[in-house]
């Protein structure tokens, strides 16, 4: 475990949006893997961090719940994104490259240095 | 907006608690089995699965807590709990509860009512339409040499008739300026004959408040223009209903008014009462002057200073904007008077609007409210000390909490909570009583204020601003006495009070004695101010009531009329008053009738100024215009050259006669008797010189005073003095048939000189009694603090004590170590109080106008060595007192028992 990264505070609730946008619908547990996958196993979610995000995004409307089964008949609370979730999505993805953007610029052994 | 939303959710969360725990469990037991199935299906063992999976989520019971606090509104809710913990430990200690918010509500409730009435008088606008866009424009003027020639009626910072038309005329910043001259007094002819108070107002005066009159209409251009064209009058509601019994055919019938007949055009709507403290009764166009005031020219007169100004700003139109385009028109005016610099100021309209007015109600204002602030400061001192006694109980409660890991913060916000309701119990108390107290309180302080004048229309209904006080000074009230305990129990020594040990067996007993000692001598110290100020003030009160104002007050009547606005000239006021003298000289009874353009200790002295040949400075005077026998029916003995003599008199001769003191300022050392003075280019001779009379100032003839004979042409304004003793004296109503017989429409006042004594002493008297009043209840919570600060300290040192005389010690040493240790913050809060005061004493004394200090101490000394000593005597025995008898118990203290003790 210690190589693995914190999740920074902020992105987790980008990550969860753009999840659901991939994969549709989909319960906690399910996020949390798909988060962890994604990052190539390189980041550590602490699965209980992961709920009270979400219950941020749900309170501020970019996404729903509804109860439902899962694919081996269990119940599970389902998430989904909402219009205004998707337009937040856009829009915090558009920053989010911008900022790395910028900062790749930096990072980057720049010409002016040489 | 998104996170209104998720605050308004989380609000609502407040109230779902149970439905939110089922959810949240429910969805944390199906991640739980999600995970462990996907784990089981990777080939781990059932427990190995179901560990992976919790280590995974980081315990169930952590997640469910971060997504309660995210649900909910964590500090609304530690709120919540800390008002249900608070209420029920008050509930608990009823005794202790009812205490603390009576002495509280009594304070807080003594400073809402002051200043609800300071509200009324000078923060609450005039109750006309969109009042926050009216301002009041005064001026002030110097000129760069010399001084500035005004005539000034009311107000120095008034305006002239001309200066008015210049600033309505020329202002781009109001969309309408309106001027009014106050205090118009006019006698109302025929059948209902009575004196009216009321005011000359500018054409759009109506307009500009937008207070447009309830029946017919306000005046017309016409009506203002040329003086006297058709004049016209606006009556209020209060005399419409009183004196015309509410008719509405008066529209459009001429009433008479100080002999003019005027006619009815309008009735200004219920509750409109101008917009001075004194209710305008009436209100005719300005032009209407000469008509209304006969023998006057103001609106001719560029510099009389008699017009209030009030605008209505243009919308988006600044405050600086405004002084910035008035000031223009101001250098305009200035210039046509080289040398002269006008500074004008504006203010929001209000019943005081004129600088000095507010200065003068915000300084004694200010002296109540500090008054009044220093009881509820003893207040919250004696609850801070029950606090304090209270949390030696509640040390093991304390201690529990911290060891199960409170934060310190979080105590001291339960505990100021305590605190905070307490006070807003104590806050709506007093705010409900000093409601329903206002009105009472304003009659009263009325004739504390203006005995026998109009009465003030002051609206001291609460409002926003009386609550928002209200409610900050109940905030900052239970921060003051809950502070210091909060922070004081909060750190309680853990091992100690959970052993049960209390400090009585000798811990750390100083630092909570240090608080409740410094809480004492703070209590003494105002405690001492309000004594020392109702001390000084008695003293007053005692030398107005035995003060010898110089002059005879027994049996001598005064008699006033207005004859200037009943329309005389000279020519008839003469020979009115001639015969007026002659018939009341014959009415029998009469001793002697005298003269006096101003009567003994009335309000209407005039001032003037002259000059000494040789001498650069003005000297300004107050004067009385008098006939030959004025001094001799008063009493008031010639000790130097001669009286007046009736040639004098008849031809006002250029003599004058001085009082002593004034003599003797003017000509220290020298005989003063046929020296002259200048007065407006005219050199009058001093004939006389007379004993001091304190007839303009009760307790006060250090000021300059001249008497001039009451000749030919001051006939208009002389008011008569009668004396008379005996059965066959002439009554009130005899005096006034004799005027009436020639004249029957003059109205007159008839007074007994003694009772103008009355406003003199009354104010005193009755401030007197309200700091005597309030100086008692200070002096009571006082001595509660003393009592239980020595009580306290006789039940810690119980065992001590036993100690001691188990070891020999007598009782009389016991008393001694008590008292020593009670009475030094006794000491250091006299010797602080008595510094305070007298620093205090010192700055009213100097920043207050004479008229209203010398008004309560009459001479006395802001130092009075009689107060600064009898006082502070007084205190200290009620101080040893108040400590002797809880410390008489160490005396009674068995050393076996105290020993036993615990």
């Amino acid at each position: 475990m210690g190589d693995k990264k914190d999740v920074w505070q902020g992105t987790l609730a980008l990550m969860v949006l753009k999840t659901l946008q991939a994969l549709g619908p989909l319960h906690g547990y399910g996020i949390a893997r798909r988060i962890e996958q994604t990052s190539g196993d390189l980041l550590a979610v602490n699965y209980g961090t992961l709920y009270p995000a979400l219950l941020k995004l749900e309170q501020e409307g970019y996404i729903s719940s509804e109860w439902g089964t899962s694919d081996n008949n269990r119940k599970a609370k389902y998430y989904k994104l909402t219009r205004a979730g998707r337009k937040q999505l856009d829009k915090e993805a558009r920053e989010w490259e911008q900022t790395t953007e910028i900062l790749a610029r930096f990072l980057a052994p720049g010409k002016e240095s040489a | 907006m998104r996170h209104f939303r998720a605050l308004f959710i989380r609000l609502a969360g407040l109230f779902r608690k149970d439905r939110h725990e089922q959810e949240i469990a429910a969805e944390l037991e199906s991640h739980l089995q999600l995970h462990i199935e996907d784990n089981l299906r990777a080939g781990m063992t059932a427990t190995e699965a179901r560990r992976e999976a919790l280590i995974k989520l980081g315990g169930i019971e952590q997640a469910k807590e971060m997504v309660r606090e995210r649900s909910g509104l964590p500090v609304l809710e530690v709120l919540l709990q800390d008002l249900r913990f608070g209420l029920r430990m008050l509930m608990n200690n009823p005794g202790f509860t009812a205490v603390a918010v009576l002495t509280l509500a009594l304070g807080i409730g003594m400073n809402t009512g002051i200043f609800t009435i300071l509200n009324g008088a000078a923060v609450r606008l005039l109750p006309v339409p969109h009042a926050e866009q009216l301002l009041t424009v005064s001026q002030t003027y110097r000129k760069l040499n010399g001084s500035i020639q005004r005539n000034v009626r009311e107000n120095a910072s008034f305006f002239s008739y001309s200066e008015y038309h210049a600033y309505q005329d020329q202002n781009r910043v109001f969309t309408g300026l309106l001027a009014y001259a106050p205090f118009v007094e006019a006698t109302l002819g025929g059948e209902h004959l009575q004196k009216l108070q009321g005011a000359l107002a500018s054409c759009n005066y109506f307009d500009v408040l937008e207070v447009p009159p309830a029946l017919g209409r306000g005046f017309t251009e016409a009506e203002c223009s040329a003086a006297n064209s058709s004049p016209v009058v606006v009556l209020s509601d209060t005399v419409w209903r009183n004196a015309f019994g509410a008719d509405p055919s008066i529209l459009g019938k001429p009433i008479v008014l100080n002999r003019t007949p005027v006619i009815v055009v309008g009735i200004a709507p219920p509750g409109f009462e101008g917009s001075e403290p004194v209710p305008s009764q009436f209100w005719a166009p300005l032009t209407l002057q000469t008509s209304l005031m006969r023998g006057q020219d103001r609106l001719g007169d560029d510099k009389q200073s008699w017009l209030g100004l009030v605008g209505r700003i243009k919308p988006g139109v600044s405050a600086n904007q405004v002084l910035a385009g008035l000031g223009v028109i101001a250098a305009q005016i200035d210039q046509l008077d080289p040398g002269r610099i006008t500074t004008l100021a504006i203010g929001s309209a209000t019943l005081f609007s004129v600088p000095e007015e507010r200065f003068a109600l915000f300084s004694a204002g200010g002296v109540v409210l500090f008054a009044v602030g220093m009881i509820l400061l003893i207040a919250c001192a004696n609850v801070s000390s029950l606090l304090l006694a209270r949390a030696a109980g509640r040390r093991k409660e304390v201690a529990v909490r911290l060891a199960m890991g409170a934060s310190r913060w979080r105590l001291i916000r339960q505990l100021l909570t305590e605190s905070l309701l307490v006070a807003l119990l104590a806050g709506m108390l007093g705010s409900l009583i000093s409601f329903w107290s206002a009105a009472g309180l304003m009659h009263f302080l009325q004739s504390i204020v203006s005995p026998g004048y109009w009465p003030m229309a002051l609206n001291v209904a609460p409002d926003l601003h009386v609550l928002a006080y209200a409610l900050g000074l109940t905030l900052i009230t239970g921060i003051t006495f809950g502070l210091v305990p909060a922070l004081q129990s909060s750190r309680a020594d853990l091992t100690l009070a959970m052993k049960g040990e209390s400090a009585e067996s000798g811990a750390k007993p100083r630092s909570k004695n240090f608080m409740r000692s410094a809480l004492v001598a703070a209590q003494v110290a105002a405690c001492m101010v309000l004594l020392l100020a109702a001390g000084l003030l008695l003293r007053g009160l005692h030398r107005a009531n035995t003060i010898d104002p110089g002059f005879r007050m027994k049996n001598v009547t005064a008699i006033s009329f207005d004859l200037n606005g009943a329309g005389y000239n000279d020519q008839r006021a003469e020979a009115l008053q001639r015969q007026l003298l002659e018939r009341i000289a014959a009415l029998p009874g009469v001793d002697a009738v005298a003269q006096a353009s101003a009567v003994p200790l009335d309000d209407n002295h005039s001032v003037t100024d002259f000059s000494i040949p040789g001498r650069q400075d003005h000297i300004l005077t107050e004067y009385n215009q008098v006939s030959p026998t004025f001094f001799p029916l008063l009493d008031i003995r010639i000790v130097r050259g001669r009286n007046f003599t009736d040639a004098e008199n008849h031809t006002g001769a250029p003599v004058v006669i001085l009082p002593q003191s004034t003599a003797r300022r003017l000509w220290p050392g020298q005989d003063p008797i046929g020296k002259t003075l200048v007065r407006a280019s005219i050199s009058y001779e001093i004939v006389g010189v007379v004993k001091d009379a304190q007839v303009s100032f009760l307790g006060g003839s250090d000021e300059v005073y001249s008497y001039f004979p009451a000749g030919p042409k001051e006939q208009i304004g002389l008011r008569l003095l009668i004396s008379g003793a005996g059965a066959n004296a002439p009554t009130a109503q005899t005096l006034s048939t004799t005027v009436a017989a020639l004249d029957p429409e003059l109205a007159v006042d008839v007074v007994n000189l003694a009772d103008n004594l009355k406003p003199w002493r009354t104010p005193g008297r009755i401030v007197s009694a309200l700091s005597a009043i309030l100086s008692v209840l200070a002096l009571v919570l006082s001595s509660i603090g003393v009592f239980g600060l020595v009580s306290y300290v006789v039940s810690r040192r119980v065992r001590e004590i036993g100690i001691r005389m188990a070891l020999g010690a007598d009782k009389r040493d016991v008393l001694i170590l008590v008292l020593r240790q009670a009475l030094r913050p006794v000491a250091i809060g006299a010797i602080l109080g008595i510094a305070c005061c007298a620093a205090l004493a010192w700055i009213v004394s100097t920043t207050l106008p004479k008229d209203i200090s010398g008004r309560f101490l009459y001479g006395i000394s802001p130092l009075d060595p009689v107060s600064f000593l009898l006082v502070p005597g007084f205190l200290l025995c009620v101080a040893i007192l108040a400590s002797y008898l809880p410390a008489r118990r160490a005396m009674r203290v068995d050393p076996m028992v105290a020993l036993r003790y615990e």
